[in-house]
């Protein structure tokens, strides 16, 4: 069997059954997809197969031979960032990082399908199925969502407050 | 101050967006052996014959351990704060909780290790067990503990207690009592990385272990303790973390980890299955607690007494401190003269309840805050007013006994009311935080009040 992985061909030894993630970590030593639940159901295992959003936890490696696969290793470098790494890392859309990888190949080929602006309910409907348990997933839909118009960049220096809400400091505070 | 409201790039953030970031799992050395343990199958038994012959003769196996491999196989996490350990790291004789390790394997595989742990011969005697803390304390429930089922360590008591005032008369004096019960449950912390070790033998004798410990230096103790080795001879590595949330300040796969390196002179990496994540790490405590106010007609509450049992699961682990905690956090942010409490820790045959997200105190505030709303409720009165009018002030007492300085309770009080549109009286919107005068110190809180200024 062979795979091309971030744009290479590699031969691969495991056994054909073998879950596309253990092949991914344990024979080409690539780990951004992470071993998260092994059960289909948290969605940090996910890469790109031929293009498409997979759970490599759940694919045999024999039923993707000879396909291309893209990890988060493969969609930039740190010092050329794709716009949905640059929008994940400047709106703090990564607290661990665990849930990360599946997060952004998710979001990734929901934008790539699109090619343009995407709504908050795809992206919602894209990462469903992809579990965070630190951000409470504001700043990751926001996050893709800037990515998708191109809004990167450009992040004000301090948060704005809406018109009329009232002070951070409290009326009255002995601080 | 160049760092506060400014909004700074994460130092770990490019590596967490390109997939660089090494967790613990994602570390490589080479011939690193898989872990897998045998676990109780259940909730509480007497383990009546152990035999590991067989599972050794497993193809690909280089090391198992049972308790007759620890050097100190008991210890607790509070011992250095005189707290006697009670807590086996590989069940001996016994079991206490579905899901207690039991032995460990390490092979070439995780296949490997499964089988060996599917050949380990063992017999078990099933005891009833005990699930719920309301009848722990009932002679007739199963005995989980040589000390019984309640933590009895508390200084001369078997509980937490606070004392303060004369809550016998708060009572008589009261219009009204309101009673409420608060079963806030156990939570899986659920971290998306699931525990994790690696630990590396080094030509140097020394043992490296990669963890996904939140505390590093209480990890290398208990590792230390267990293995009777000075500190120098464990080196940790740690820091990254994927989430924790609590679950992750017990020590859960570092130990055995170092136990099955040092046996088989290998690198051993256990990672746990969700499953195991769900069924066998600490989870946050389920607790039991009873609040009785006697209150005022127009609002005061003059005293509280409270009951809390502390669902701790088959160990003491931290749970003595949360109650502890819960304890200081029982009057909640009001001011209250006189007070009865007792914290119960309890002992059942669930998982041992650890640290989450404020441990001991958003279970008791839970509690105490929905009680608030009930004594408004049973009043006719305004939950905001009644809150604002007990809230803690510059000079009050709080239940263990300290003068408060910078109490923020009423500025936070009044901000939350704006934010979410709530419209006050002109005497509550001009609160403040400073000390009591007029009408807003009662008979009832002068004493406490005056007593404790003076000590200024």
């Amino acid at each position: 069997m062979n795979l091309t992985v971030n744009g290479i061909e590699r031969d691969i030894s495991s056994p054909p059954l073998t879950p596309l993630l253990h092949v991914l970590r344990d024979e080409l030593d690539i780990t951004s997809p992470k071993a998260g639940c092994q059960q289909g159901g948290c969605g940090t295992c996910t890469v790109l197969v031929d293009g498409e959003p997979r759970r490599s936890c759940l694919t045999a490696v024999a039923t993707v031979d000879g396909a291309s696969i893209t990890t988060l290793e493969g969609l930039g470098e740190p010092e050329r960032l794709s716009p949905v790494q640059t929008a994940f890392h400047e709106r703090y859309a990564a607290q661990c990082g665990f849930c990360t990888p599946g997060m952004i190949i998710a979001a990734t080929a929901l934008i790539e399908r699109k090619g343009g602006p995407v709504e908050r309910e795809e992206v919602v409907d894209a990462l469903r199925g992809h579990l965070c348990r630190c951000t409470g997933y504001v700043k990751i839909v926001d996050a893709v969502l800037a990515a998708s118009r191109g809004d990167i960049g450009q992040v004000d220096d301090l948060p704005t407050s809406d018109e009329g809400e009232p002070d951070v400091l409290v009326k009255g505070s002995p601080a | 101050m160049k760092a506060v409201g400014a909004r700074l790039p994460r130092y770990d953030g490019v590596g967490h967006v390109t997939g660089r970031t090494t967790y613990v799992d994602d570390v490589r050395v080479g011939r690193t052996l898989w872990v897998k343990a045998l676990r109780s199958p259940h909730h509480h038994a007497a383990i009546t014959r152990l035999d590991t012959s067989k599972a050794e003769t497993v193809k690909g196996v280089h090391a198992i351990v049972t308790h007759a491999d620890v050097p100190k196989n008991v210890y607790g996490h509070l011992e250095a704060l005189g707290v006697p350990a009670d807590e086996p790291l590989l069940a001996d004789g016994e079991v206490r909780y579905k899901g207690q390790p039991i032995a460990a394997v390490a092979a070439e595989s995780e296949q490997a290790a499964l089988e060996a742990v599917a050949a380990i011969e063992i017999e078990y005697e099933e005891r009833p067990a005990l699930v719920d803390i309301r009848k722990a304390l009932d002679p007739a429930a199963p005995q989980i503990h040589q000390w019984g089922n309640v933590y009895p360590h508390y200084g001369p008591y078997n509980h937490r207690r606070v004392r303060k005032g004369d809550v016998e008369a708060a009572f008589e004096r009261a219009d009204a009592i309101v009673e409420g019960v608060y079963r806030p449950q156990a939570i899986e912390q659920m971290p998306m990385e699931t525990q994790v070790a690696l630990a590396v033998p080094e030509a140097s004798g020394r043992l490296t272990i990669y963890s996904c410990t939140q505390a590093m230096y209480f990890s290398m103790g208990v590792v230390a303790a267990h293995l009777q080795v000075p500190l120098n001879k464990l080196k940790f590595v740690g820091g990254t973390v994927g989430g924790g949330f609590g679950g992750k300040v017990d020590t859960a796969a570092d130990t055995v980890c170092a136990l099955l390196a040092l046996k088989s002179r290998r690198p051993v990496k256990w990672r746990w299955t969700r499953e195991e994540e769900f069924l066998a790490s600490s989870t946050r405590a389920p607790w039991h607690i009873e609040i009785a106010d006697a209150v005022t007609s127009d609002g005061w509450i003059l005293g509280r007494r409270m009951l809390t049992l502390h669902d701790s699961g088959a160990y003491s682990r931290f749970s003595p401190y949360g109650v502890t905690k819960h304890a200081f956090h029982h009057s909640g942010a009001y001011t209250i003269p006189n007070l009865h409490f007792d914290g119960f820790v309890v002992y059942t045959n669930r998982v041992p309840t650890t640290a989450m997200r404020g441990f001991g105190v958003t279970s008791v505030s839970f509690a105490v805050e929905t009680h608030m709303s009930r004594v408004a409720d049973v009043l006719g009165l305004d939950p905001w007013e009644v809150r604002l009018k007990n809230a803690n002030r510059i000079g009050d007492t709080s239940g263990n006994g300290v003068t408060l300085k910078d109490p923020s309770t009423v500025p936070v009080t009044l901000a939350a009311a704006e934010r979410v549109g709530v419209e006050l009286g002109a005497e509550f919107r001009q609160m403040t935080a400073e000390p009591r005068t007029g009408a807003l110190l009662p008979e009832h809180l002068v004493a406490q009040q005056n007593l404790n200024l003076e000590e200024d």
